[in-house]
């Protein structure tokens, strides 16, 4: 009986791909026959994205990439309106290839300057540069003050703004419902920042690539892979507390605060570093302090949950908590200052905006109204938490 | 915890390690893939110029021959004994190279940019069988003395497609000319290529020298209303690139036609030498003796100089943006 049914029946494995199979039919036909061929009787599209501006001693190197529907053929090279010598490591691109185009030139620091690649049909791609400076070579020089700038604008601040637990643990109750207010105000305002550079950087990046969904998926995909961490802390802290269904307590809720954090510095760790290498920016020392100041509030938002806890955590703990929050600015100024292409900026600052949503979401969950959040002094202190952002933020501006 | 933290830095190192050789194989990319580079002579421009080569037999003309041929058409004697010139012109669609590996869509006189250079003496009979192989509509217009019936504008000689005019007048006055499609719009119409080189001779004749054909020019070829490439008888650089060898001492005689398009001037200037200048090459005696004229477009002059010592000299626009585009040539005086 059972062999019977098996022959009769395929596996359902082949029922699944059955439909696969139609679709590599269909589209075999569709390729064989093109009953649309007469409407692309048209010139080739041509696009190129420039996603890396590299200044070298007497040089210029792009990173571009077709990000057109058609093959391009790479012909000629303008600097400043003048044919130039160059070299390409490929000369025709396919739909979404990548090449670089090395081009010798005495270009001049601190000045504009227009690049242009004319293609095999005429057309040219202008690629303009605000100011030529140039671009940090990745040696462990460069690399240590990287470092050192992401320490300083990152790490430091948020481990200053750690020891303001003492503070809070001695405030009278009245005033939590203020603290974790002001964390989530605090948090919305990067929630807004992030998004913003999130979406500057979509759309710098390759059309074809499409920036705006990259960003979006990133965020959505770590909200949804900080719901299934944050279920799995709350079944840890369910065994330690014995109380199923309880939000989440205060060192875990610490820890997700200071992820979202941390995801937020990995992402202006990417822009200062980026901006630096760039030569946007004159990063002088009033901005690092700038960012110094604006940051030492994170570590309040981070501690604000632990003037519940009972017991006083461990410095592990704080430094652990620290080295979550502030790190990845490291990290994002180093891998913004040797050129993360746009599309990768994209997708970090998505990672860091669906995660900062998704630490407001659990925080504002956690907290409650029971605690004071709606109150009077809950809506100051969550207006507070912006209206700090963004004051500090104009030392940065 | 610990992990979570511990975790959150290995990935920042991940990201630093998997940036290290991605960068280090994009600065080892020029010396490990394949290349096209540029010739010698752009290699001694410091720089400048254009990459790679033109393919001329592909174009189907050299900038030799764009330089020396003259036209005489086909030869014939009438019932008066006056010199018939008969030429066919056919307006062609065609894909030119105007830089290395940059392709033109333009619109030729058979085939070629700019079209063939007609020869012809003062009083002879010129008849062109115009014939236009091509989906607009198109003329020939000559600057010279001619009936209003054959000046090919809109209304006197213009030409649809598949159809067929013939031009017939004498050629007069003697001078430096030449010719260019008048249908509308006309902008877009002489920047395709639609031009070329009208050259009458005086009856007494001119003293014995080399003749030089230069029509400076230049392609839009992203339509934007501005040039991106400019040249000497169609292809940047080409002359820069492969110097025009003259023989010293002999007198050259050039005939330097401008038919650039959206810019109101363009300009020939001789390095180490001064030349004697015939304005449009009406009359026998020079006009003014300097080393650089300026020409608005269909100003064209006649020019005659003499190189008395051998080496490499550099003739150009005096535009300089023109030369970075292309206007930049060189004599190769042995």
């Amino acid at each position: 009986m059972l062999q019977k049914r098996r022959r009769l029946r395929a596996p359902a494995w082949v029922i699944g791909l059955a439909p696969l199979g139609v679709i590599v039919v269909l589209a075999g036909l569709f390729l064989a026959f093109n009953p649309i061929a007469s409407l692309r009787e048209v010139p080739p599209v041509e696009a190129v994205a420039v996603e890396r501006t590299v200044f070298t001693e007497g040089g210029i190197e792009l990173g571009i990439r077709n990000d057109g529907p058609d093959e391009v053929t790479v012909a000629q090279v303008l600097v400043n309106d003048a044919y130039r010598t160059y070299t390409i490591s490929d000369q025709t691109l396919g739909r979404l290839d990548t090449a670089t185009v090395s081009i010798p030139y005495p270009w001049d620091d601190g000045l504009p300057i227009s690049i242009a690649l004319v293609t095999s049909t005429g057309l040219t791609i202008p690629h303009e540069v605000e100011a030529a400076t140039l671009t940090p070579e990745p040696n462990a020089r460069t690399l240590g003050i990287y470092a050192l700038l992401g320490l300083y604008i990152g790490v430091i601040p948020v481990v200053v703004g750690l020891f303001w637990l003492p503070a809070l643990r001695r405030a009278s109750h009245r005033w939590l419902g203020f603290y974790m207010a002001f964390t989530l105000g605090l948090l919305a305002f990067l929630l807004v920042d992030t998004v913003a550079e999130g979406l500057e950087f979509a759309a710098a990046t390759a059309a074809a690539l499409d920036g705006l969904l990259l960003f979006a998926i990133s965020a959505l995909t770590a909200v949804m892979g900080l719901v299934a961490l944050g279920n799995g802390l709350r079944h840890t802290s369910d065994r330690g507390t014995g109380a199923p269904g309880q939000a989440l307590g205060g060192l875990a809720l610490a820890y997700l605060i200071a992820a979202g954090i941390g995801l937020h510095n990995l992402g202006e760790g990417l822009a200062v570093g980026a901006a630096l290498a760039g030569g946007e920016v004159a990063l002088g020392t009033f901005l690092v302090l700038g960012f110094a100041i604006h940051n030492t509030t994170e570590g309040l938002a981070i501690v604000a949950p632990l003037r519940t806890q009972t017991s006083r955590p461990s410095l592990w703990h704080l430094a652990a908590l620290g080295a979550v929050a502030g790190a990845p600015t490291i990290a994002g100024a180093v891998a913004g200052g040797f050129i993360l292409s746009p599309a990768w900026s994209a997708v970090a600052f998505g990672i860091a905006a669906g995660t900062i949503g998704q630490v407001i979401w659990t925080v504002g969950r956690s907290v409650g109204t029971a605690k004071g959040l709606t109150s009077g002094l809950g809506a100051l202190g969550f207006v507070g938490g912006l209206v700090f952002m963004y004051t500090t933020g104009l030392l940065v501006a | 915890m610990r992990g979570l933290g511990a975790a959150g830095l290995a990935g920042g190192a991940g990201v630093l390690a998997g940036r290290g050789p991605a960068g280090a194989q994009e600065l080892t990319v020029p010396g490990s893939a394949e290349h096209h580079t540029g010739s010698q002579a752009a290699i001694s421009h410091g720089g400048m110029g254009t990459v790679g080569t033109v393919d001329h037999a592909r174009n189907g003309f050299t900038p030799q021959q764009l330089l020396t041929e003259f036209d005489p058409g086909v030869v014939s004697k009438d019932a008066s004994g006056r010199t018939v010139r008969e030429y066919e012109f056919v307006a062609v669609n065609k894909d030119i190279e105007v830089a290395p590996g940059v392709f033109f869509p333009a619109w030729t006189y058979n085939n070629r940019v700019p079209g063939p250079s007609i020869r012809a003496t003062e009083g002879d009979r010129i008849r062109i069988r115009f014939i236009n192989g091509t989906e607009h509509r198109h003329t020939i217009h000559f600057h010279g003395i001619h009936s209003a019936r054959m000046d090919g504008v809109p209304g006197a000689g213009e030409v649809g497609p598949g159809e067929t005019f013939t031009y017939d007048f004498i050629a007069e006055p003697f001078g430096t000319h030449l010719y260019h499609c008048h249908s509308l719009p006309l902008t877009n119409h002489i920047h395709r290529g639609l031009y070329g080189a009208f050259i009458v001779d005086p009856k007494r004749g001119r003293p014995e020298a080399n003749e030089l054909i230069m029509v400076m020019n230049a392609f839009d070829t992203n339509f934007d209303g501005e040039n991106e490439v400019y040249a000497l008888n169609t292809v940047a650089f080409a002359y820069m690139n492969e110097p025009i060898p003259i023989r010293r001492g002999e007198l050259q005689r050039a005939h330097v036609i401008n038919v650039t398009e959206f810019d109101p001037l363009n300009s020939i200037h001789l390095h180490a030498n001064f030349f004697n200048l015939y304005r449009t090459g009406t009359k026998l005696v020079p006009d003014e003796f300097t080393d650089i004229i300026s020409m608005g477009q269909a100003e064209r002059h006649m020019i005659e100089f003499t190189y008395d010592s051998p080496g490499r000299f550099m003739f150009h626009a005096h535009q300089t943006e023109f030369v970075e585009l292309g206007w930049m040539s060189f004599f190769e005086v042995s």
